[in-house]
Formats: structure tokens, C-alpha cells, sequence
């Protein structure tokens, strides 16, 4: 597969979110706003690619019996350094994202792509994968949130944007509103997909 | 007593792990199919999530605190539930094999489960003393089991209902959650 | 037997150099966040008592600030009032004047529920704190004086008690100190 193909997989065919269910805790606790997302997607994304990078580069070194904890040892690493950055450079996005940033490291999808890819591909593929997925689960949390902000709060990125009379759906910001945003827009995404196969 | 009580409330009902704060949502999809694996997982969940607060108590209060490195957390932390999980996977092969067959990729995958990680952290941010995290990481666990085999079971009906195609699977699951996180907001507010 | 041993030692060896980069990357970015705590804090006591140029930490159990203006007379003091709410720990920083009064209030840590308690951080509610005795300073619902959130019961009231509370503590911490300073 060309490498451009290895990055848009994870847009849309292997999305992580709606097609794999991966990341599914924090899909759904920090699409509260667009700002989130999209903050909780990039460091994903971060993780994602300096542990698909470094494993790529280690997995001559790492055996098979102990690459589990040793995956998990690289990830962790990356999710506290990460934590730590985001503690000192954006406090307040640190804030929102809470106990969500920690929850990196047991996001199925690292450790899903380190196993069943950067183990066992070379670093510029493993780059490319990871971006990939990345993206795909950073889109995935942007289009939950923008439903959520927008019928919610009536905002978006913080911005009013439902006029003064609307009364927002609280449902939409607590947790319901999450899950049955997911569970629609996955509908959505299936009969998409559907028809694009029939025609 | 009234404390122990509330604790418990307060993790199974009012902030229920997986329908309020969003943990536990991975097993929570990946294994509500049928009751009977439903149950076996969330017994071992339970298990992990009772140890694992034990353990991670001790390491944070008598390793990470005192020696000042408090940033090895989330390492520590995680190694340490996944070696719980693999002393759970090897009891349970030798102990109920069926149980290990049923539960197959997913019982490894506990050490991804948010919930365990989750209830971990939270029992140190919050202060908890030794015995209220252990409690705490027993009725969190209680309250994603409970959760989960309610999932299960309804789950099992839903195989039966005319469902349109694009909605069936995981679509129609996250709907079902969210009715349930309907149901169980109802508990928000309680003040015994 | 050696095969684990080597197994053992990698794992050991990765766990190594990954603590050893975590400590260095600890090293600089624990003073930045301390002074941004520091910072924010500064800020909030600042913002409610405006009129001190200066901050004095207390010598007492209960942390509180002594605000002097630019003569070194005492303008107020600021404290932190904590009390769980309905997700967590609420923290206000209060601000209130020589004889006790709250001048001003600031909700500076709160995880309440984003549409109903979280809007306790709006000047809405925290106006209301404003010249009010803080020791009679109690919800509407418990017949005083504070309007309470709309579907935030438990929010409100974890901050007026909060308050109540953290002013009495105040208040013998002070008359303790008088005390104190004249004899």
C-alpha cells in the first residue's frame, strides 16, 4: 500500500472510532466542546506517532514474550511527557481534559497499532499509519463535539452561534447525550457507507 | 457504616463508571453480546479493579510520594495492572477454562479497560484513605458489572427486533447506552 | 533460566531509560507548572480584594492573606474556601474586608456540571456574594439570601456552606491574632 493510503485508512474506512470502536472513553467524555477534542485528539495523535515511531524503531531489539509491557512502558512514557507538557505550557486545556490525558496510555488504539502494526512495519510506514489514525480518531472527536457544542451549549469553538432564543438541550452535554450522539452518527456513517457500495 | 454505604451508592448508582464518568466503555460494547460472558468479565473486572486500587494505593503513598516522583504514575501505575491482569488470565485458564475460552481476546484487553486505570487515579486525587479505595475500587467494579450484564441482557433481546441494517451492531448499542445513561442520571442528586 | 533473565533485563532496561527521560522532562516543567499555580493564585487574590497592593500569609492554621494598601493599612483579607460539590472539590478564593464583609468572590476549581453547577463561575451567582455578612450567608432554599443555580442544589449550597464555614475559621483566626499582637 502506498503510503498515502496507509494515512487515509484511518480516515474513514479503518476509523478508528466508528468503525473499530477504539478510544471509545474518551470519544465520548471530552466532545463536551470542539476545543477539547480537538486538544485530547492532538495529544492522542502525539503519543500515537512517537510510540509507533520508537517501536517501530525498537522491534528488532523488544522479544515477543515481553513486548506487551515494553509497548506499554514506551507509551506510558510518552502520555506522561505529554502530561506534563500540556501541565506547563496549557494549563487550562489541561484542566478541562482532566484525568483523560493519563487515560492515553490505555487508549485501545495506541496499543492496537503498536501491536498489529508499528511491531511489525518499518518506521516511514508506521509514521504515516499513525498519522493516519490519528487524524481519523481527531476528526471522529471534532464531529461528536460539534453536535454536542452546537445543540448543548448553541456554540461553537466557544463562539455563539444559535441565536439568543434558542434553549440549548442540556441532554446533549451530559452523558446521554454522548452516547446517543455516537450511536447516531454511526448509523449515519453505516448508511453512508452503504449506499457508496451499491452505486 | 452510613460512610461505607454512601461510597457505595455514590460509585454504583450516582456516578456509575461507565454511564457517568465514561469509563469502561471498550468491554462495556465489546462484550454486553451474551449474559453469561457479560458476567464472567465483570467478575474479573471486579477483581482487577479491587486489586488493582489496593496495590496502586501502596505504590503511590510508599514508593512515588515519598521518593518524590510522583510523574512515574502513570507507569507504574499501568505495569502494574497489567501484571495483575496476567496473573488473572493465568488463574482463570487453569481455574474455569470455559470461562477463559468464552471470554477469549478480551480478558488480556482488561488492562486497556479505562475503568481500571481510572479508578486508580481517582482514588488518589480524591484522597481516599487505604480502606476507602479499596471499597471504592470494589463498588466501581460492582457498578460496571451491574451495567454491563443489564447491557447483556438487552442486548440478547435486541438480536430479535427488525432493526434497519445501518443501525444494527454498534449503532444501536450506543443508543440502547444512552437510554440507560437516561435512566441512570435519574440517580444524580441524591443526597442521603 | 538465562532466557528470562534476559527478558527480565530488557523490560528492566526500557523501564530504565524511560524514567530517566521522564525525570529530565520533570525537571523543567514542574517549576513552570508551580509558578503558574503560583501565578493564578496571585491573580485571584488580586481580583478579589482589588484595593491591596500588597499580600501578607498569615501566621495562623487557617491559610489566610492579609491585604495592605500602599500606606501598610489593612485593607481585607483572602482566603480559599473548599467543599465537595456534586463531581468534586469546589475551590473559592473570598475576599472580604477589615470587618469580615465579602467583597468579592472567585470560584477558581470546580468540575460541576457543565450548563447547570458549572455556571457558579458566572458573575450571575458569584455577584450575589457581595457585600453580604458571610456568617449568616446562607441559600435561598434555606431561607437566606442567595439564589440558587438553576438545577445545581448540591453546587450552591457546597459553596455558600463553604463560605460560612471558611469565614468563621476566619474570624477566630483574626480575633486570635489581635489578641495576640496587643498583648
Amino acid at each position: 500500500m502506498s503510503l498515502i493510503k496507509e494515512m487515509t485508512k484511518g480516515f474513514v474506512k479503518e476509523n478508528p472510532v466508528f468503525v473499530m470502536a477504539l478510544g471509545l472513553c474518551p470519544t465520548l467524555a471530552v466532545s463536551t466542546s470542539i476545543e477539547n477534542a480537538i486538544g485530547m485528539g492532538f495529544a492522542s495523535t502525539f503519543v500515537l506517532l512517537c510510540s509507533n515511531i520508537l517501536i517501530a524503531l525498537l522491534k528488532d531489539f523488544i522479544p515477543a514474550k515481553v513486548r506487551i509491557p515494553c509497548f506499554i512502558v514506551v507509551i506510558a512514557s510518552f502520555v506522561t511527557i505529554v502530561d506534563m507538557l500540556m501541565n506547563a505550557y496549557v494549563p487550562e486545556l489541561h484542566k478541562n481534559l482532566g484525568i483523560f490525558i493519563p487515560l492515553i496510555v490505555v487508549n485501545c488504539m495506541i496499543l492496537g497499532r503498536a501491536e498489529a502494526f508499528a511491531s511489525k512495519n518499518p518506521v516511514l510506514k508506521s509514521v504515516f499509519d499513525g498519522l493516519g489514525m490519528g487524524i481519523g480518531f481527531t476528526l471522529a472527536l471534532v464531529l461528536v463535539a460539534f453536535f454536542r457544542e452546537l445543540l448543548g451549549a448553541g456554540q461553537l469553538l466557544g463562539i455563539q452561534i444559535m441565536p439568543e432564543s434558542y434553549e440549548p438541550v442540556l441532554l446533549a452535554i451530559l452523558a446521554p447525550g454522548a452516547f446517543l450522539t455516537l450511536g447516531l452518527l454511526m448509523g449515519a456513517l453505516n448508511l453512508f457507507k452503504k449506499k457508496d457500495t451499491t452505486e | 457504616m452510613s460512610n461505607v454505604f454512601m461510597l457505595a451508592i455514590s460509585a454504583i448508582l450516582i456516578n456509575n463508571f461507565v454511564l457517568s464518568r465514561f469509563l469502561g466503555l471498550c468491554p462495556y460494547i465489546g462484550v454486553s453480546k451474551k449474559l453469561d460472558s457479560a458476567l464472567g468479565m465483570g467478575m474479573a473486572v471486579i477483581f482487577v479493579m479491587t486489586m488493582a486500587s489496593t496495590i496502586t494505593w501502596i505504590i503511590q503513598n510508599y514508593l512515588l510520594t515519598p521518593f518524590n516522583i510522583e510523574y512515574l504514575q502513570t507507569i507504574a501505575f499501568i505495569l502494574t495492572i497489567a501484571s495483575l491482569v496476567q496473573f488473572v488470565e493465568m488463574v482463570i485458564q487453569k481455574m474455569v477454562p470455559t470461562l477463559y475460552k468464552a471470554l477469549g481476546v478480551f480478558l488480556p484487553l482488561i488492562t486497556t479497560n479505562c475503568a481500571v486505570l481510572g479508578v486508580s487515579i481517582i482514588n488518589i486525587n480524591e484522597s481516599l484513605s487505604f480502606i476507602e479505595s479499596i471499597l471504592h475500587g470494589f463498588f466501581a467494579g460492582i457498578g460496571f458489572t451491574l451495567v454491563l450484564v443489564i447491557m447483556a441482557g438487552l442486548r440478547e433481546r435486541l438480536e430479535w427486533a427488525d432493526l434497519p441494517e445501518s443501525m444494527r451492531g454498534l449503532p444501536i448499542a450506543f443508543i440502547l447506552a444512552g437510554c440507560m445513561a437516561l435512566a441512570f442520571l435519574g440517580f444524580s442528586g441524591f443526597n442521603i | 533460566m538465562s532466557y528470562y533473565l534476559k527478558l527480565g533485563f530488557i523490560l528492566l532496561l526500557i523501564a530504565a531509560v524511560a524514567s530517566g527521560v521522564l525525570a529530565f522532562v520533570n525537571g523543567f516543567t514542574k517549576p513552570i507548572i508551580e509558578e503558574n499555580r503560583r501565578q493564578a493564585e496571585i491573580e485571584a487574590r488580586q481580583e478579589v480584594l482589588p484595593s491591596a497592593v500588597d499580600f501578607q500569609k498569615a501566621d495562623s492554621d487557617f491559610v489566610f492573606y492579609t491585604g495592605y494598601d500602599a500606606e501598610g493599612e489593612v485593607v481585607g483579607y483572602t482566603f480559599l474556601a473548599v467543599e465537595t460539590g456534586y463531581s468534586g472539590p469546589i475551590q473559592t478564593m473570598v475576599g472580604v474586608g477589615p470587618d469580615l464583609k465579602i467583597i468579592k468572590i472567585k470560584i477558581v476549581e470546580q468540575s460541576e456540571t457543565p450548563g447547570l453547577g458549572a455556571n457558579c463561575i458566572r458573575s450571575e451567582f458569584t455577584e450575589q456574594f457581595s457585600d453580604l455578612d458571610g456568617e449568616k450567608l446562607y441559600l435561598d432554599k434555606d431561607s437566606g439570601d442567595i439564589v440558587t443555580l438553576t438545577g445545581a442544589t448540591i453546587t450552591s449550597r457546597a459553596i455558600v456552606d463553604s463560605l460560612r464555614e471558611a469565614i468563621r475559621l476566619l474570624k477566630n483566626n483574626v480575633e486570635q491574632l489581635n489578641s495576640e499582637e496587643v498583648s
